[in-house]
């Protein structure tokens, strides 16, 4: 499963691991003075709310709106750092990622982490 | 099947009809029921997310007549030849099958807020402790002199996706090089602000992929500006040069009849005589049945509460989408789902004491100007005392490149499938 998730993404997103090697120092920092709170999944679950009418919850990926489902919780957080600090591309996502504090952003990655990519998702 | 609330509270006869449906006697005691007005992307989203958080707590009935949902977004993709016809229809199945939610394919008459009733087509009753109300928009019939119900087959408004999508198409294709279309643009607030200029923009890309450029498309606009406006004009003129005329109210000084038996349009500055077409799309207000049950205020659209979509008027009833006045959320099927999804959520917090969060909203609006190029407008939304305010919104700009309006055209697609599945999957 973990193996198809990191192939789709490495499909969809390849600017993404560089997202990551950029934001990931901050992040692990923040992370760490925090003492690493883990992201409370069943708020994540109300704010994927507005996720979900673009991104599917199943993991399937149509157009141009990649799947955001099982991604490790640090690369997820990491991602949408990236759109908060304006530093990715997308104006939908950067006013999304603007909302969105660290908890809340921890709270996302909780609930979409913790997803299974459904195996009927390859059109 | 007769339910009757105040009878069955007091331990009256109408037990034994409320047995089918496993009604409460003592409120308390009961599976509460929701009862949700209307399958859009306001009530198929509530009808869902209400069955699916609260795994069997709350009983949910979908009151809705057809089968299926023609969604008025994208529908401009099927005039433009982007989509087919059964590619903007979708099944309700899903929700019964998969949540329990119980469709019950009848017109809701009227609602009886005394006694938390919803009168059906057929005449029977269901009671509510807490009510959906998302029937979308009427029509003004009477806003534009010379036209109404009656002319809908001949003039369309094409405004309320379905047949009328497919005769605006059919009328579209019979339209002969040369041929002038007027549209007739609606005032504010309407549903879809942009949807009228992709729809010009559809309807001219027809034109000209069919090599009939030498008609013309010519807007009658009651506003003085419109949504994207920079977009689409400079779209039209890259993509359709000569063939899209937008006129606003101090240019043609208001329309002042139209006639669908010599298809002429007449304006305070200029009469347009046999018309190849005439698409007009009337003033709107709210469903009918939310202003039966008064729920509008003189805006002809209905109050709500900021922070949770709950009627200003009325503490049991919710009103989502179009039919709502959402402050700055434009009247899309985005923010009906958007708001949808914080009516649940408070429903639920409300009946079965579910975790409740601040409200939050968003939207986005794609519009398709020409084979993949496509601009977009949204934003992000929070309750504020008097209305639900803009936090942060966002339009595209008139230089982006060729590469990136056809990512945006990519994710338009995306969305649809996205909030298609949201919906009904």
């Amino acid at each position: 499963m973990r193996a198809l998730v990191r192939a789709f993404r490495g499909r969809i997103r390849p600017s993404a691991a560089l997202a990551l090697l950029v934001l990931c120092g901050p992040v692990q920092a923040s992370s760490d003075a925090a003492a690493s709170p883990k992201g409370d999944a069943a708020f994540g679950e109300y704010l994927s709310g507005t996720c979900v009418t673009c991104h599917q919850v199943s993991g399937k990926a149509t157009g141009g709106i990649p799947p955001i489902v099982a991604w490790p919780e640090d690369q997820f957080i990491a991602v949408m750092n990236s759109y908060r600090s304006k530093d990715r591309e997308n104006q939908v996502m950067r006013t999304i990622a603007a909302q969105l504090n660290d908890e809340e952003i921890a709270a996302l990655a909780a609930y979409f982490g913790g997803l299974i990519l459904q195996p009927d998702t390859k059109k | 099947m007769m339910i009757n609330r105040r009878q069955m509270l007091a331990g009256a006869g109408a037990l034994t009809a409320a047995a089918g449906l496993g009604m409460p006697v003592v409120k308390a005691q009961a599976k509460p029921r929701v009862v949700v007005i209307g399958g859009g992307p306001g009530g198929a989203t509530a009808a869902k997310y209400i069955a699916k958080d609260s795994q069997g707590a709350i009983d949910v009935v979908l009151v809705e007549p057809k089968e299926t949902f023609v969604t008025c977004f994208h529908s401009n993709l099927y005039l433009g030849g982007f989509k087919k016809f059964d590619q903007i229809t979708h099944r309700y199945d899903k929700l019964s099958s998969a949540y329990g939610v119980r469709h019950v394919r009848q017109w809701a008459n009227a609602i009886d807020r005394d006694k938390r009733e919803v009168v059906l087509g057929d005449g029977s009753r269901i009671g509510y402790d807490r009510l959906v109300v998302s029937p979308g928009i009427d029509l003004r019939y009477d806003s534009v002199p010379g036209w109404g119900k009656e002319h809908e087959e001949t003039m369309p408004h094409a405004w309320l996706a379905g047949p009328q999508t497919q005769l605006l198409r059919k009328q579209l294709d019979g339209v002969k090089d040369g041929g002038v279309i007027v549209m007739i643009a609606p005032p504010n607030p309407y549903r879809c602000p942009p949807g009228p200029y992709e729809r010009v923009s559809m309807m001219a890309h027809q034109l000209k992929s069919t090599g009939r450029t030498k008609s013309k498309i010519i807007v009658l606009d009651p506003k003085e500006a419109f949504s994207k406006q920079g977009l689409f004009q400079q779209g039209w003129e890259r993509h359709y040069p000569g063939m899209v005329e937008w006129l606003g109210p101090k240019i043609h000084d208001g329309i002042k009849s139209v006639d669908p038996k010599t298809m002429t349009v007449t304006t305070g500055f200029e009469t347009y005589k046999n018309c190849a077409m005439v698409n007009v799309i009337p003033a709107q207000r709210a469903g009918k049945i939310a202003i039966d049950a008064g729920l509008a205020n003189a805006s002809g659209f209905c109050p709500i509460k900021p922070e949770s979509m709950a009627s200003t008027l009325d503490p049991n009833i919710y009103v989502l989408g179009d039919a709502s006045i959402a402050g700055d959320m434009p009247k899309s099927g985005f923010s009906a789902n958007s708001q949808a999804k914080v009516a649940a959520m408070m429903i639920r917090g409300d009946l079965v004491k579910a975790r409740t969060f601040p409200a939050r909203y968003a939207n986005t609006c794609w519009s398709l100007i020409a084979p993949d190029d496509t601009v977009k407008v949204g934003g992000r939304y929070e309750p504020k005392p008097d209305k639900i305010t803009a936090s942060e919104t966002f339009v595209s700009k008139t230089d982006e490149s060729a590469d990136y309006r056809k990512q945006v055209q990519a994710e338009n697609m995306g969305w649809y499938d996205g909030i298609i599945a949201d919906m009904f999957s």
